[in-house]
């Protein structure tokens, strides 16, 4: 088990709305770009996500950090850094581009640290018991993701029914156009509702209740959570002072 | 105690009127402790909404009017809740995807506990005698989604059972279950039965499947018998029942236990001694008369050729990654004209996947498939539905005018929906909506027809129905390829059995070699039941045993007037 993966959930979710609100207060690419890498560090360590797939997850807030970063530099007032034609790039923006641009790949690389470490049942669990979240909410969200991981499957199984009457496009093959992809989306949508109904009942007939319960295998919250916390939140703090 | 403060289950006057028209009642039921009741009536009598009922379902969940009233353990349904019975009522409906609610196995089974309040404790020795209890104690730290149905079922039964209920409801636990799924879960229906001493109702349409070889013995022993607008017709002991409702209900349609089936058709009672003797006297009867029209006729000519197919699911990931493992390899296969093929072969065997690529839906791995475009008709007819009303689902990918006006009107009459044609398809029943699927397909005037378990869930009019169209089509000249987890339906309508295993088609025989050959009955997972092995041992070609069934078949749907000594009917 990863270090990260061995902490309690709630407390991991708690640092990571502490991280992304301090983030809202930077406007500094140097002090954020720091968060960052250590983001990273965590990931890869922490959590224990592959360099591979860690990269991977990066793309795309990356990619929308370009975005952002293009449509700063450009169009902020300030001092003219370079002009071709009906552009010009300002100092003022590429640092607030920057800065936004490395703010969404902070809140976005904690999320993924997060989530990596996390298996959906710990998250719940913790959550009802040291966050008060209603446990109807918490096994239907659990219910709920379960079949979510089926969905893809029986949208292919739709799609394949779906197309055996449709007409032959040139190339031999069935082809329909977007009214046969809004008939399977339905198709799906009757399907998805009909189990979704049974899940609930089925939830409900096992006792599922606002009420009182009692959790078999707990999610252990303790000691070694405080330490991160504190370790995070005192990182945290020591980044921000270096920054200002 | 007295026999009224210990009924675990009392209802009296009981109806229910769901928002759709559909309903139950008036019923009164008193069960005691630990007793168990059979509930049996034609398809729409509303078995269904009875069960849940007595927990309260219907009408917390449900919406419904409900009048009279309903106690389990003393409590009153109507002010309590479903939650609020948990402690008393365990639950098991019929599909095993939606019945289990978590990832893992263990946490499955003690969910209910948890929402009990019981202490952390005393959960882990619970959850696992509930696992054992219904045969799955291997499954404990499994993942749910990797679990085939049949042990989903299992370990849906253990979250019913473990907080040890006074009250057991069982909803067709092994309806959507191939043979061995069927099997298992009969024998935990008995071990939990007797491990929890909770009393049971149970509902199931293919009780010639639940009960297997032990017949009436094997099913609870108290039946009562619901008529087809969901009044209460009998109650009373499974045997005197069997006796007086077994006519009207085999003609209505309901899939009996075997013995039950055949005391009706070829008289006795059910399980006799003399039970053997007259099925060898049917087998012998159809044996002696002159051979079936049906006899294999000449072959037709090749109309779909399959040559060194591979077939399977997902996709090469990126252009130079590993081609996905084939489910099925090397599959050489012909259809011929004017026959029905019948494939076979354990769940996850590739069955549908090889309809697909047979149906040009999905490419092959390897091979090629050589022939006209092919008709399919999908498990689920809910999948492939189209249009929002009936007609309008027939008429689905045909050109619009009046020429296809006459198609489609003349197919909806041909399978009986002219009187739904204005219906919204959701809203039929399963069988309705299969015939409307095979209507829908057919009338596409394809040269082959593929069939995926298209008797799925149907009671036995809708099953003889749709393997009735089957063979019409073959006789119009046409190809057809279903697969069968029934071996009944199997034998009474293929010409020829592929069977799967392993990977491959592992033989081509017809009905009558396949139920003389354990060997393949094991690779494909099959089970024929005692009749089937009684007539494969009697008769001598694949007609004849064909010939002996459609004559039980022909006795059992005519038999409300009691035809009981009738000559063996002709096939078709």
């Amino acid at each position: 088990m990863t270090p990260l993966a061995a902490r309690n959930p709630a407390v991991k979710l708690l640092l990571v709305v502490a991280v992304s609100v301090a983030t809202l207060a930077l406007l500094d690419p140097a002090t954020l770009a720091a968060l960052y890498l250590l983001g990273l560090a965590a990931a890869r360590w922490g959590a224990g996500v592959g360099g591979r797939r860690l990269l991977l997850a990066q793309v795309p807030f990356w990619t929308f950090g370009v975005g952002v970063l293009l449509v700063n530099a450009a169009s902020r007032p300030g001092a003219v850094l370079v002009a071709g034609g009906p552009f010009r790039v300002t100092h003022e923006g590429l640092v607030v581009g920057a800065a936004l641009a490395l703010r969404g790949c902070v809140i976005g690389v904690a999320t993924v640290a997060f989530l990596a470490s996390t298996p959906p049942r710990d998250l719940m669990v913790s959550l009802v018991r040291h966050a008060r979240l209603s446990p109807r909410y918490a096994y239907a969200l659990l219910a709920g993701h379960r079949m979510l991981a089926g969905l893809p499957r029986q949208w292919a199984t739709i799609r394949a029914a779906q197309l055996v009457r449709a007409p032959l496009g040139r190339d031999g093959r069935p082809r329909e156009g977007w009214r046969g992809w809004a008939r399977s989306a339905f198709a799906l949508l009757v399907a998805s509702i009909r189990a979704s109904e049974r899940v609930a009942l089925a939830l409900e007939s096992r006792g599922l209740a606002a009420g009182p319960r009692t959790v078999w295998r707990p999610v252990p919250f303790g000691a070694a959570d405080a330490v991160l916390a504190g370790g995070v939140l005192g990182v945290l703090a020591l980044v921000l002072a270096a920054g200002a | 105690m007295p026999a009224d403060a210990g009924a675990v289950l009392d209802v009296a006057g009981l109806e229910a009127v769901l928002d759709g028209g559909a309903g139950v009642g008036p019923v009164d039921l008193r069960l005691a402790p630990g007793e168990q009741v059979l509930v049996l009536g034609p398809s729409g009598a509303g078995k269904s909404t009875l069960l849940r009922c007595l927990h309260g379902a219907v009408p917390h969940a449900v919406p419904a009017r409900v009048r009279g009233r309903v106690a389990v353990a003393g409590r009153d349904v109507a002010e309590h809740g479903v939650a609020a019975l948990a402690d008393v009522v365990g639950v098991l409906a019929q599909d095993p995807e939606t019945g289990v609610c978590l990832a893992d196995v263990a946490d499955e089974v003690a969910f209910p506990l948890e929402n009990l309040g019981t202490p952390p404790a005393a959960i882990g020795p619970a959850v696992g005698a509930a696992l054992a209890a219904t045969g799955a104690a291997h499954l404990a730290g499994r993942r749910t989604d990797a679990l085939s149905g049949g042990e989903l079922q299992r370990v849906g039964l253990a979250a019913a059972v473990v907080t040890r209920p006074r009250l057991l409801l069982l909803d067709e636990p092994t309806s959507m279950l191939d043979a061995d799924g069927v099997a298992a879960v009969r024998a935990a229906l008995a071990a939990a039965r007797q491990a929890t001493g909770a009393a049971c109702v149970l509902v199931e349409h293919r009780l010639d499947a639940l009960a297997g070889d032990a017949g009436v013995a094997g099913l609870p022993g108290r039946w009562v018998v619901l008529s087809a607008d969901g009044r209460v017709t009998h109650d009373g002991p499974a045997a005197e029942v069997a006796r007086a409702a077994g006519p009207e209900l085999l003609a209505r349609g309901c899939w009996l236990p075997e013995d039950v089936e055949l005391a009706v058709t070829l008289g006795g009672a059910p399980g006799d001694g003399g039970q053997h003797d007259r099925v060898l006297a049917l087998a012998d009867a159809v044996s002696r008369g002159p051979a079936p029209r049906t006899a294999p006729a000449p072959p037709g000519e090749v109309l779909l050729a399959a040559r060194g197919l591979a077939v399977g699911r997902g996709r090469r990931r990126g252009r130079r990654g590993p081609a996905p493992e084939p489910v099925l390899r090397d599959v050489d296969l012909e259809l011929r004209a004017g026959e029905v093929v019948a494939l076979v072969g354990a769940n996850g065997a590739g069955k549908s996947t090889l309809l697909a690529c047979l149906a040009g839906l999905l490419a092959p791995l390897a091979g090629a498939v050589d022939g006209p475009r092919a008709g399919l008709v999908v498990q689920n007819p809910e999948h492939q539905l189209a249009g929002r009303t009936v007609r309008a689902e027939v008429a689905t990918g045909l050109p619009p005018g009046p020429a296809t006006d006459e198609r489609v009107a003349a197919s909806l009459t041909r399978f009986g929906l002219t009187p739904l044609a204005d219906r919204d398809p959701h809203r039929l029943s399963g069988g309705e909506q299969r015939r409307l699927s095979l209507a829908a397909m057919l009338v596409h005037d394809r040269p082959v027809l593929l069939a995926d378990e298209p008797t799925f869930g149907l009671d036995r009019h809708g099953t003889a129905a749709v393997l009735g169209a089957l063979a019409d089509e073959a006789r119009a000249g046409r190809a057809v390829l279903l697969t069968c987890h029934d071996l009944r339906a199997v034998a009474s309508a293929a010409d020829r059995v592929l069977v799967a295993a392993g990977g491959r088609l592992v033989a081509e025989v017809d009905p009558l070699a396949l139920l003389r050959a354990p060997g393949l009955l094991a690779a494909a997972r099959l089970r024929p039941s005692l009749l089937l092995r009684r007539l494969a041992a009697a008769v001598p070609d694949a007609a004849r045993l064909r010939a002996a069934l459609a004559a039980l078949d022909a006795r059992a749907l005519g038999g409300a007037t009691g035809p009981v000594g009738r000559a063996a009917e002709p096939v078709a």
